[in-house]
């Protein structure tokens, strides 16, 4: 009897041992490095968000799991396309187990992208989509991000559910950039469509010039009475160009993006909305998303849209303070 | 014949004293065309405008000039301008009096400038390179030190104000800062044995050293000079938006450079002055507004600018050698 128990005991020890053995054969350790690669760098706070993202991410996996992540963040620190393309080659170069990648240009990116795909690297899109039909479009796995081109009607959409307004401006900071434009055309067509005419204007970097541009229009254009800014940048320029005019509130503002500036300026009355694309999820959902793929297979089966979300006076005051924090 | 002879003499001379009188006529030319296209461009909203656009490109450009003249450039203003606004910014939310964190803004630049000019001067690097490296250096520590975000101070002064708020309507006291940097910083050149030194070190440089003049000391003073009014616009820049994003700044350097160049100053040094300057940064204002107002696309801005860039210097390098035959 005893040496039955015995035995069971030594039997129990090697299979737990066996077990153990197996299953940390199955699910050994391993290090994953990934890339993402973007037209934005740290000189936007909206990729701030999406750097965060991707940080979070790669330190979340890492902690939870048995595996280390290394996700690196890279994107030019002005808009450019050929460095873009030059920091994806770099990353492609190093062999990566996967790359979320912004399909700002699909003409420049369409190279680089089709050869680390048929070289086996996994590819998701992130924040800007290839336009094209599925045909021709740069074969990624699946797309992380807003839509630009719905963003655009939207705005549009709640600025007519206001009044309807007798002109309209959209400020343009990124010339060229295929999502900004989407986002303006999207918001010029729908006007039209209202009987609303709407301009595009470039007011690029510098706030002084950019303020004074809005000034020369506004000589040019007094009717102008809402302003659609495609990004955070002009957006800032806008709050105070309004603020120095004493047009807040005459003048209707829609936005794009989470800036503490557009927070306190929706809460004072002097913009309408702005709206997310809950960036930071574009940072983070890729770094998951190639880990599943490259430890368990999973691929999600459509594209994920991550916005359009909006911010307006009903839900300013719960996303303050995120907003400090650098998650919106 | 002995009239157009004598006319022509007086004519070389006046441009060979006057290296901004081809700004001056272009300026005039493009004046009188905008008072035809652009609507409501005699106002004084639209000279407001021109003038605030001018004052802060204007107070980095004199700076320019000033280096210019030496034989020297500055690529890094821009970022010098971002690092004197982020330091006010990041001093002022941290609860230290405006006055002093102003009086810091102005040390770093002036900080960044004797290192330009050190490394310049001690190491025989072209100030292009030099400048050019610290560009990116001081660019590159923004962008570290905020993680891409905008400070934003959300206090207000009446030292802001001063530095930047409004008087007479429409026009704003970056305005008389502009003016005051131009007078002093003319007088300076024009009437003072420094001035010849700097036109002398620019001029030629042997010669200079022949004559006694400490050229390394006066291109690094000047250096310091240039980054300082960088600073300086920077915080004058900081005091109307009272936020800084990390790329303050960032093309404002070339932007300078144009102007400089339209307003007759020679790259090669020895040859100059700021009132071209001050109808260099002019016309740089006006071209954008005007073209706004007359209703083109803004996206031709730079275009048109590079037309004038050009022309300016074809103009007043033919005026310049026709000037000294």
């Amino acid at each position: 009897m005893k040496s039955t128990l015995k035995s069971r005991i030594a039997l129990m020890f090697i299979l737990v041992c066996l077990t153990a053995f197996l299953f940390g054969a199955i699910v050994e350790a391993e290090t994953f490095n990934f890339y993402v690669v973007s037209h934005g760098g740290p000189g936007d706070p909206f990729w701030g968000a999406v750097m965060n993202g991707t940080k979070d991410a790669a330190a979340a996996l890492t902690k939870g799991t048995d595996d280390t992540v290394n996700a690196t963040y890279c994107g030019p620190a002005k808009y450019s396309v050929e460095e873009l393309v030059n920091m994806l080659n770099s990353a492609i170069a190093t062999k990566p187990d996967g790359i979320a990648v912004t399909i700002t240009d699909p003409a420049a990116l369409d190279a680089p992208l089709r050869k680390a795909i048929a070289a086996g690297i996994p590819v998701i899109a992130i924040n800007v989509p290839d336009p094209r039909p599925e045909a021709e479009r740069i074969p990624y796995l699946f797309y992380v991000g807003g839509d630009e081109y719905l963003s655009g009607v939207k705005a549009a959409k709640r600025i007519l559910e206001v009044r309807k307004p007798k002109h309209a401006f959209v400020a343009i900071h990124e010339i060229g950039h295929v999502g900004l434009e989407l986002r303006a055309k999207g918001f010029i067509e729908v006007m039209a469509a209202n009987g609303v005419s709407a301009e595009k204007v470039a007011t690029y970097l510098d706030p002084t010039q950019a303020i004074e541009i809005l000034r020369g229009y506004f000589a040019k254009h007094p009717e102008t009475d809402a302003i659609f800014t495609v990004g955070s940048i002009p957006c800032d320029y806008v709050i105070q160009f309004l603020k120095e005019e004493k047009l807040e509130g005459k003048v209707l503002h829609g936005a794009f993006d989470v800036s503490e500036e557009v927070v306190h300026s929706i809460k004072e009355g002097g913009t309408l909305f702005t709206i997310s694309q809950q960036q930071y999820l574009q940072g983070y959902l890729p770094i998951e998303f190639l880990y599943l793929l490259n430890k368990y297979k999973f691929l999600p089966a459509n594209d994920i849209l991550t916005g359009p979300g909006f911010i307006d006076a009903s839900n300013v005051k719960s996303v303050e303070e995120l907003v400090m924090q650098g998650y919106w | 014949m002995k009239d157009k002879s004598k006319f022509n003499s007086s004519m070389a001379l006046l441009f060979r004293t006057h290296p901004e009188f081809g700004a001056l006529v272009a300026l005039v030319l493009i004046f009188v065309v905008f008072c035809f296209t652009a609507t409501r461009f005699l106002s004084f909203e639209s000279l407001a405008g021109i003038l605030t656009v001018a004052s802060e490109l204007g107070i980095v450009a004199a700076g320019i000039t000033f280096l210019m003249i030496t034989g020297e450039f500055d690529l890094s203003v821009g970022s010098t301008f971002g690092v004197s606004a982020m330091t006010l910014a990041i001093t002022a939310n941290a609860g230290i009096p405006l006055g002093i964190g102003f009086f810091l803004a102005l040390a770093a630049a002036f900080f960044i400038g004797l290192v330009n000019g050190i490394i310049t001067v001690k190491y025989k690097i072209p100030s292009f390179i030099t400048t050019l490296g610290t560009m990116m250096l001081w660019r590159g520590i923004l962008l570290a030190i905020t993680g891409g975000f905008a400070v934003r101070y959300w206090g207000t002064s009446s030292f802001l104000r001063g530095l930047n708020g409004h008087f007479l309507g429409e026009f704003r006291t970056s305005t008389i800062w502009f003016f005051v940097v131009i007078f002093v910083v003319n007088t300076i050149l024009s009437k003072t044995p420094y001035g010849n030194s700097t036109y002398a070190t620019g001029g030629n440089k042997e010669a200079a050293r022949v004559l006694g003049i400490s050229v390394d000391k006066v291109k690094i003073t000047n250096f310091v000079i240039c980054a300082m009014l960088a600073g300086l616009a920077g915080c004058i820049q900081f005091a109307r938006f009272n936020s800084v994003d990390p790329l303050r700044g960032t093309g404002m350097e070339l932007e300078a450079i144009a102007a400089v160049v339209v307003g007759g100053t020679l790259m090669s040094g020895g040859y100059g002055n700021l009132i071209g300057t001050l109808f260099g940064v002019l016309l740089m204002g006006m071209v954008r507004s005007g073209l706004i107002m007359s209703g083109a696309p803004a996206y031709w801005y730079q275009a048109f600018i590079g037309i004038i860039l050009i022309l300016a210097v074809v103009t007043n390098t033919k005026l310049k050698r026709w000037a000294l035959k």
